[in-house]
């Protein structure tokens, strides 16, 4: 409860602050449009020639590019903005606050900003969602699914994602770790059997690019049959609990500047 | 005397350059998902659903790589970041006009991310074997020229954002439209001749496809050179040098030397 007040106030102050550059939020919905549309234009290229995406339906497949504009929306929402907090934090020895306060110290630093640049996308995301839903004709069963499986797959994402900002303790400037992250999760607008097998095997358990759009959007059609999909509940809740310990191992090597 | 001083600047901006390394590592890294992009059409081939066959869609989809790593430019966010924090005084103060310093900049660059582009080529020669073949040396010089046009074009396009930063607080946003339309419209999601015909006849006037898809399509032996490509590369990078002189002589007048 008193967690949910503070995301209130973290996340009206940082929006407040970040209104102040309407131009650049002006900027991004023209983009979110462009990426959007940019997006689907290239899974129509592959369904013109014939081929479909690991065998899946054209709309079912968009249920995967839905679910990769949802992650997409995140990273913009949250990770990016927090992470340049982070990594500032430690570079000017101002993370001895957070640590003295008495609140979760991983709360605080991975839901402190939230930029609004990302609500675009996000908008765009569901509505693609909708329509892919809609046109794969779900039942309210599947539309359930489809938002258990959505939190589960950002759940995931959240974790992994923090997994590499801790490493900031460290690195200090990890920011084109993230280019790096961003540009991995590029793979994922197509369900993953549509790419050859040693990258199909690379996407599942190197990179868990599968996890967090092919799985999802199988549990929502009520295809989950071999069973594999629904590892992705227990990947993300064995990546969010690595990354808390991940983030206590690191603070111990937080050794502050100037101070 | 002009090629000392050029040689001069060069040789200090790649040892700045070298300096973050690991940065440049982890951003060419980045830069991979052209073969994501090559793991989805080779596949559709391998299935026989489209005009190439795997090797190709490998060889071009990795002359994508290269032509994207060589045209990356980031002048919007320096010089932004010049106005903004007032270092522009000191730049002004020389006898140099610091469109010069930007470029020797990125082009310092390229030296430290060429050794790194030559290993990632090595291990992608080793992976797909057959995938990367001699394309003559014509046909690299073309593409290599291509490629310069397309680099000095972006940097034209992105120093002209950043020269904006005279007039707005944040600017450089801009040049986002620029890089998902790149993105989009540059043959980065498949060789342009699968796109639709009419899209094609559109775009081909755009600066887009000649950014990436002419170079590619040259080193890969896609296609043969095609004059027009060029013409209209070089016509958009005269307009965009024109506009960034011309945002130049209008800005500098506002300049107030902000924290300085």
């Amino acid at each position: 409860m008193r967690y949910l007040r503070l995301l209130g106030i973290f996340w009206a102050a940082s929006a407040a602050a970040r209104m102040e550059y309407r131009a650049a939020f002006v900027v991004a919905m023209f983009a979110s449009v462009i990426e959007t549309a940019g997006k689907l234009f290239g899974v129509y290229l592959f369904y013109s020639s014939g081929f479909e995406l690991g065998g899946w339906p054209w709309q079912e497949a968009l249920l995967v590019l839905g679910f990769a504009q949802l992650v997409d929306a995140f990273f913009l929402l949250f990770f990016v903005p927090n992470l340049r907090r982070i990594s500032e934090m430690v570079q000017d020895g101002t993370l001895d606050f957070v640590l003295l306060k008495p609140v979760d110290s991983q709360f605080w630093v991975s839901a402190q900003k939230l930029d609004p640049i990302g609500l675009p996308y996000l908008l765009l995301g569901a509505a693609v969602l909708g329509y892919a839903g809609w046109a794969s004709g779900l039942g309210a069963g599947g539309w359930a699914w489809l938002a258990f499986a959505g939190a589960g797959a950002v759940f995931l994402v959240y974790a992994l994602a923090f997994l590499l900002a801790t490493t900031s303790i460290w690195f200090v400037k990890i920011f084109n770790v993230v280019h790096f992250l961003s540009s991995m999760i590029w793979s994922a607008q197509y369900p993953v059997q549509a790419y050859a097998r040693p990258f199909r095997l690379f996407l599942t358990f190197v990179l868990p690019v599968y996890f967090m759009t092919t799985a999802p959007a199988e549990l929502a059609l009520g295809r989950a049959g071999g069973g594999a999909p629904w590892a992705m509940f227990l990947v993300g809740l064995g990546l969010f609990a690595f990354s808390r310990a991940f983030w206590r191992f690191a603070l111990r090597f937080y050794t502050s500047a100037s101070s | 005397m002009l090629l000392a001083k050029a040689r001069t600047l060069l040789a200090v901006h790649f040892a700045y350059m070298m300096e973050y390394r690991a940065e440049i590592f982890f951003w060419i890294l980045g830069g991979l998902v052209p073969f994501f992009f090559m793991a989805a059409w080779s596949e559709a081939a391998r299935q026989g659903y489209t005009l190439y066959s795997p090797l190709e869609y490998a060889r071009y989809f990795f002359a994508v790589f290269v032509a994207r790593q060589l045209a990356i430019v980031w002048a919007n966010w320096t010089f932004s970041d010049w106005v903004r924090t007032g270092k522009l005084s000191f730049y002004l103060l020389q006898p140099l006009d610091p469109m010069w310093r930007l470029l020797a900049d990125h082009v310092g660059e390229r030296g430290v991310r060429l050794p790194v582009l030559v290993v990632i080529g090595g291990v992608f020669a080793a992976l797909f074997p057959g995938a990367l073949v001699w394309p003559g040396w014509g046909a690299l010089a073309l593409g290599l020229a291509a490629s310069t046009l397309a680099f000095l074009l972006s940097f034209f396009v992105a120093y002209s954002v950043g020269l904006l930063a005279f007039w707005l607080e944040d600017a450089t946003e801009i040049f986002e439209l620029w890089y998902v339309l790149v993105l989009f419209f540059s043959g980065m999601l498949a060789p342009l001749s699968l796109y639709p015909e009419a899209v094609q006849r559109v775009l081909l006037w755009t600066p887009f496809p000649h950014l990436v898809y002419l170079p590619a399509a040259l080193w890969s032996g896609l296609e043969p050179a095609d004059a027009r490509g060029f013409a209209v590369l070089f016509v958009w990078t005269l307009v965009f040098f024109a506009v960034s002189r011309l945002l130049w002589r209008l800005g500098r007048g506002r300049y107030s030397a902000m924290g300085a």
